[in-house]
């Protein structure tokens, strides 16, 4: 079981994992509420449905943190089979507070050097 | 340390109040008092907290002064990645373990 992180952008977390079960297994863990919670709680989402969701390939959540400035973002959960039975979960988190909009603008300026330093 | 600060000057409801207004575009202290309850001084007290947090930033035009979210507030996507990047292994940890433990 490789973790590995491949590099996002600037607001963005891309990471992949192999996860020992078939894709309509971890499809079930990832959609269905009732096993959903039980490794990514409620409280981690700004909406416990779904932005979208095309079963078995990906689903999306709107996301907020639990504690201020309460920043809000989106994550995707891509599936797809690997070679030996089991799945590659990607998981793409980009930070989407409106907040931001305007950082993120100087930052594709000029802030860049200085978060990769503080990240 | 700066995260903190950035929590404690975002977690009163005031403060997030102005720091929304002001992330729409810079502005002085009393366009920043429009539409808000809030006394001359007391705004001066919010924005100098969100100044310690490096929040916002101001900029002297003549004999005014501007308030604007300070660019370097980058240090809040910073640690947003930083929050993420422990968080989502320590998820999938759990979700493996409950993938184990569900029927097939």
């Amino acid at each position: 079981m490789n973790d590995m992180q491949t590099e996002g952008q600037m607001k963005d977390l891309v990471l992949e994992y192999e996860l020992d079960a078939p894709p309509e297994k971890v499809w079930r863990a990832i959609s269905i509420p009732a096993f959903r919670e039980k490794w990514l709680p409620q409280g981690a989402l700004a909406d416990a449905e779904p932005v979208s969701s095309t079963p078995d390939e990906e689903i999306r959540y709107r996301m907020r943190d639990e504690e201020p400035p309460f920043l809000e973002s989106t994550v995707t959960f891509r599936l797809r089979p690997n070679a030996v039975g089991g799945t590659v979960l990607g998981i793409i988190h980009v930070l989407e507070d409106a907040r931001l909009e305007r950082h993120a603008q100087t930052a594709a300026n000029d802030g860049w050097p200085y978060l990769m330093r503080a990240a | 340390m700066i995260e903190n600060d950035i929590f404690k000057a975002l977690a009163d409801p005031t403060r997030r109040a102005i720091f929304e207004k002001l992330a729409t575009g810079s502005m002085n202290a009393s366009a920043l008092r429009q539409g808000m309850e809030i006394s001359q001084s007391a705004m001066s007290q919010h924005l100098s907290v969100l100044r310690n947090a490096r929040l916002v930033c101001e900029e002297r035009q003549g004999r005014f002064v501007n308030y604007e979210v300070n660019p370097e507030g980058l240090a809040l996507i910073a640690g947003w990645l930083a929050k993420y990047r422990a968080y989502w292994p320590a998820r999938v940890d759990t979700l493996k373990a409950l993938l184990k433990d569900m029927d097939q």
